[in-house]
């Protein structure tokens, strides 16, 4: 196949559609990301308490995660067994995260939780 | 039926090349998620920043540029948006516009590159290395990691710029492989929006910061 030859390959009218309806998905979605990276930056200047904005913070940063892994990774789009696939590391890495976090924020932890 | 326009079938109904790269991507996540695990684990330890060559006492929050790293942000999410188009582009067929839109994800991609650089000459000079502190350590294998992520699918990226030029890159087979290469470049970001938070915006929180040590901001 010649590159002229994949530049004038005709789509299929239906994958043009769904793709041009995407288009305009991504441009809305690239919006909402600058702004809230945007609200995060402010946010860490603002006089509240440290853990209000950490907690706003951890929001943030999931609504951008998930938004970036549905919509620009097509998650929301593909077979749902992708989706799991994801999640099963991400679950996995959290659980990793949570583990640790709890094995070093208590003193004696192998007395502690099971006397 | 060209040969690039025939998809074989799968038991699941899934490309291959697409399913073992959201394996990769799931194990990534595990591989990430330990770096950072770390690196907030030791924070929490060791929270006094690290000395300097001459002894000083330096302190994290005084040593990052929250201007630099919200640009460098900004500029990789702008690079998964151009991505996205670039995969779409390949759906419809249009490569010029693939190639459009791959080559600014590639700039994008080399500016965040620049930054880090920027950013790692920046600490070194400020007597931050990695073996002087445990922060040090965290803080360079973690970002350095991610940095090499980048890197590799700048390089990907160039490559899939340059093999489109062949004609062989159309078709179903073309845009599926445009489609895993943008699946590992939007992993990259997301990635990077959790350090972005964990890693650097966390540090600014309250006049003291969080990790209990007194930390000046004069």
């Amino acid at each position: 196949m010649s590159a002229a030859h994949a530049e004038t390959a005709a789509p299929d009218p239906a994958l043009l559609a769904e793709e041009t309806r995407r288009y305009h998905h991504f441009i809305t979605l690239a919006l909402w990301l600058a702004i809230i990276t945007g609200i995060e930056i402010v946010a860490i200047f603002v006089p509240v308490s440290a853990g209000v904005i950490l907690a706003s913070l951890a929001a943030l940063s999931v609504v951008k995660f998930f938004a970036v892994v549905l919509w620009f990774m097509h998650l929301i789009y593909d077979h749902k067994l992708l989706f799991w696939l994801f999640m099963m590391g991400l679950v996995l890495a959290t659980a990793t995260f949570t583990a640790l976090v709890m094995l070093f924020s208590f003193d004696r932890v192998d007395t502690a939780w099971f006397a | 039926m060209s040969a690039h326009a025939a998809a074989a079938p799968t038991s699941t109904g899934i490309d291959h090349k697409k399913l073992i790269m959201w394996l990769f991507l799931a194990s990534d996540c595990m591989f990430f998620g330990t770096l950072i695990s770390t690196h907030l684990l030791y924070r929490k330890l060791y929270p006094t920043g690290f000395t300097d060559a001459e002894g000083h006492q330096q302190f994290i929050q005084k040593l990052f540029d929250i201007e630099l790293t919200s640009f460098s942000t900004f500029i990789l999410l702008m690079s998964s948006f151009l991505m996205a188009l670039a995969v779409s582009a390949m759906h419809k067929g249009q490569i010029a516009s693939f190639r459009r839109n791959v080559l600014g994800v590639i700039f994008f991609g080399l500016i965040f590159l620049g930054c880090q650089v920027y950013e790692f000459t920046h600490f070194y000079q400020k007597g931050l290395t990695i073996q002087n502190s445990v922060f040090g350590s965290t803080f360079y294998v973690l970002t350095g990691t991610h940095g090499t992520h980048v890197a590799i699918g700048v390089l990907w990226l160039v490559l899939l710029y340059f093999y489109s030029f062949t004609g062989r890159l159309g078709g179903h087979q073309g845009a599926l492989d445009v489609e895993v290469a943008g699946l590992y470049w939007h992993f990259v970001d997301i990635v990077w929006i959790i350090i972005f938070t964990v890693v650097y915006l966390v540090e600014y929180l309250g006049p003291n910061g969080i990790w209990g040590a007194a930390l000046p901001l004069a």
